[in-house]
């Protein structure tokens, strides 16, 4: 078996959890895929029993429809928060949120620097497509200068709004954080028609498994997953998916800046 | 029993914790209390004023309008007096304060409050602070005086103030601020009588 | 009064009230005139007295604070937060989810004048912004009104008790005169109760989840749940109003008046009986509900005249309007920017409505 095939082959098979409800995410689009590698983590740790959700606003919000453990809807921007209080009360359990870049970098800027700050003992997935997908597209803090938006229709201007705000590098620029990875999770098209490089969710699936570790050994993780929108991006999935690589890539470089308790190594 | 007590002065003359210790010893005496502190912004040369009601029954407003009871540390805390109760009691501490009242129809004592308190030097723990800061301990033994309070009685119960404010490093100035309570009863009731 | 009775600040005593009915989370942001809740905590977080005291944490924000209160609330903790007026207006979009979510928590206002920063004086200006529920989406809150120091210690147990038999935000509505008036008090001994909190999220147990969501994508979901919350709002509107009287048997004047002002209308109430106005005191313990049966009550046994006493523009006088339904003269009197109206002022009201 491939690497890719073990990482796809349990979409044969039932995960536990996984509730099996179809989800609402749009075709090509990267939340359907961590959500199944969150599940499959979630198995292969077996925490499922002791795992509380933070579900937070935007495309996540449903996240809760599909993954088969408890949640708490948090307020726009503030699951770290959330999950602060749920993990200071309760540090036994295990918790998480899948955050987008508006959420998490945007209304919710405060509370994710916080808690990394604090290095709470939470997880926090970020996936970064660069636009507000759920209130249909409009521009992120991570929208790439002169991407058009609806809220910039001829391309964002950084001298006006801002260059794209580097979520990974603020987060590590902390000292408490314990680990901080950033993960091209497109599948990449390679010249030769319908061949694909998945390689990126293989480094998903493993990197959602440690972030885990890493909460339960006592600290704080953060994964960016870079992904695609191709129905806001307004371009096929295939040429999203090329777009992401083009234009997202360079100013969201994947790779692993901060693995303190060595969990990629073992 | 009721009495409605204003104090006032001004920030570092330590009002806060004297009405504080007013207070509390009334709780001890097993009255109802209430304190209500009020202040400006700063916390140095400022106006300072607090309420203090004290009664056998539960108290029904802590605001005090018309005072039994008038406390005046500084010049600006004689603005209180046409508030006082005709037939209430001024005591003004006349080491800051030279003029008396323009009423008659209430009792006056002046207390030289910071000049007994700095004839207590011998009871300053060694390397410590000038004896006036006891200033308002004096005060305090002028208000029981005034007040009527039992000379014995009195002394436990305040004896059980100091030991619930002053603690740690604090502790250490009882003796002090015990010495000014008597001294300042003393003035206004004169010395003890001998059983 | 033989026993050793203690001597606090509201603010202290309103944290100990907390401890002493098994506080297990304070979630802090500091505002003037508020922080001595956060600062008692502090000190005694940790100490031997309280085992359930398990977390204080000062957070960067209100809205981190609020946000932290419904993560231990959704584990069945009880948790709480304080604040004052600019803080309470950030805690509203917490207490939006916390009430859609039916989270049982504490969030205090000491009301300080305003609006926008104001002073640190004493208002009752954000009486409509604790009981209509100020958050959007239209929600009940439980508003409760401590009008002494005792009360300030004894409400949180009150509060907790309510929050989770509903499972419901309650706010404790106080005021910064209450906030850092002291006076005397003793603390009954009664034991922490506990509650069931089955519907907690600690973990799925098999194919039994936990999901506190205020999501309802679908129409006729949403629709059933706002009704549950309705539902639930009618059945604490019918159990849960309380009221304290005074003197209002053969009261020619009923001075309506919570917090603070329920102490200078008391007075008040004495005095104007000294000059041979009959006066009484109506004071809700309960903001929302609001004791409108009771004070309807008093209309039908012969009150025509209610004077409503609050440190706003008027506020409260609204609901008393509501209950009496044009049945009695309502008239309204009061202080704003942290003054407080004199007994005087509350005198001179009165006297002018029974003539």
């Amino acid at each position: 078996m491939t690497a890719a095939a073990e990482v796809y082959a349990p979409t044969l098979g039932a995960l536990s959890a996984l509730t099996g409800k179809a989800t609402h995410y749009c075709a090509g689009c990267e939340h359907g895929t961590l959500t199944r590698l969150i599940a499959k983590a979630i198995d292969e740790l077996g925490i499922r029993e002791r795992t509380v959700m933070v579900s937070s606003v935007g495309c996540s919000v449903l996240a809760h429809e599909y993954l088969n453990v408890d949640a708490v809807q948090a307020p726009h921007g503030r699951a770290p928060a959330v999950m602060a209080g749920i993990k200071r009360v309760r540090p036994d359990l295990v918790t998480f949120a899948v955050q987008g870049d508006g959420d998490a970098v945007s209304i919710g800027l405060l509370e994710l620097l916080n808690a990394a700050n604090r290095g709470e003992p939470i997880t926090v997935f970020l996936v970064n497509n660069a636009i507000y997908g759920m209130t249909g597209g409009q521009m992120a803090p991570t929208t790439p200068s002169g991407m058009v938006t609806t809220t910039t229709p001829a391309g964002r201007d950084p001298v006006a709004t801002g260059p794209p705000i580097d979520a990974t590098k603020l987060v590590a620029s902390f000292e408490r954080p314990a680990y901080v990875k950033r993960v091209f999770l497109p599948i990449r098209p390679t010249p030769a028609a319908r061949v694909y490089n998945a390689r990126g969710a293989l480094e998903g699936a493993r990197s959602v498994r440690h972030a885990f570790e890493v909460q339960e050994r006592g600290g704080f993780a953060f994964v960016e997953f870079v992904s695609t929108c191709s129905v806001n991006w307004k371009l096929g999935i295939l040429d999203a998916k090329r777009y992401a690589a083009e234009a997202l890539e360079p100013l969201f470089p994947a790779g692993l800046v901060r693995d303190r308790f060595g969990v990629e190594g073992r | 029993m009721k009495r409605e007590t204003i104090v006032a002065g001004h920030g570092g003359q330590g009002i806060l914790e004297f009405a504080n210790w007013l207070a509390y010893f009334h709780l001890r005496q097993g009255r109802h209390v209430a304190y209500t502190p009020s202040y400006g912004p700063e916390t140095r040369g400022g106006k300072v004023k607090c309420y203090v009601v004290a009664s056998d029954e539960p108290i029904d407003s802590p605001i005090v309008e018309e005072p039994d009871l008038l406390i005046a540390m500084n010049i600006p805390a004689m603005d209180w007096v046409p508030r006082l109760k005709p037939g209430g009691t001024l005591l003004v501490n006349s080491s800051l304060v030279r003029d008396g009242p323009d009423r008659t129809d209430v009792a006056v004592d002046r207390v030289p409050a910071a000049e007994l308190a700095s004839a207590l030097a011998r009871y300053v723990p060694e390397g410590g602070r000038d004896p006036s800061i006891a200033a308002n301990s004096v005060m305090l033994g002028a208000v029981f005086a005034a007040s009527h309070e039992d000379r014995e009685r009195a002394r436990t119960a305040v004896k059980a103030v100091f030991r619930h404010f002053l603690t740690d490093r604090k502790a250490a100035y009882i003796p002090l601020n015990l010495h000014a309570v008597d001294a300042g009863f003393e003035l206004i009731a004169g010395p003890p009588v001998p059983a | 009064m033989t026993e050793e009775r203690a001597f606090l600040k509201g603010n202290e005593a309103l944290a100990y009230g907390a401890l002493r009915t098994g506080l297990n989370a304070y979630f802090a942001y500091p505002i003037t005139p508020s922080s001595e809740i956060p600062e008692t905590l502090a000190a005694e977080w940790g100490r031997p007295e309280y085992p359930a005291f398990k977390v204080f944490l000062q957070a960067a924000s209100e809205l981190e604070a609020i946000s932290m209160v419904i993560g231990a609330a959704a584990t069945g903790a009880k948790a709480m937060t304080a604040t004052s007026g600019p803080g309470f207006s950030l805690k509203q979009e917490g207490l939006s989810y916390a009430a859609g979510m039916e989270l049982p928590m504490l969030v205090v206002d000491v009301n300080r004048a305003g609006p926008g920063l104001g002073n640190l004086g004493p208002e009752q200006t954000d009486y409509f912004q604790a009981t209509r529920g100020g958050g959007h989406g239209g929600y009940p809150t439980v508003v409760l009104a401590p009008a002494s120091v005792p009360e300030m210690a004894s409400f949180p147990a009150l509060g907790f008790d309510l929050a989770f038999r509903y499972r419901t935000p309650v706010v404790l509505l106080a005021d910064a005169f209450l906030g850092q008036l002291k006076e005397d008090l003793s603390f009954p001994d009664v034991p922490a109760p506990t509650y069931d909190v089955s519907w907690a999220a600690t973990g799925a147990r098999g194919d039994e989840r936990h999901v506190l969501s205020s999501l309802n994508l679908e129409l006729m979901d949403q629709s059933r749940h706002s009704h549950h919350l309705l539902d639930k709002r009618l059945r604490i509107a019918e159990q849960e109003p309380r009221a304290e009287e005074v003197d209002t048997d053969d009261a020619e004047v009923v001075l309506v008046a919570y917090g603070i002002c329920a102490r200078l209308a008391r007075r008040a109430v004495r005095l104007l009986r000294s000059r041979s106005v009959r006066a009484g005191l109506f004071r809700p313990i309960t903001l929302a509900p609001f004791p409108a049966r009771r004070l309807r009550g008093l209309l039908e046994a012969g009150r025509r005249k209610f004077l409503v006493v609050e440190l706003n523009a008027g506020q409260m006088v609204e609901d008393v309007r509501l209950a009496v339904e044009g049945g009695a003269e309502v008239r309204s009197v009061g202080e704003m920017g942290g003054l407080l109206p004199s007994s005087l002022d509350l005198v001179r009201a009165g006297e002018a409505m029974a003539r």
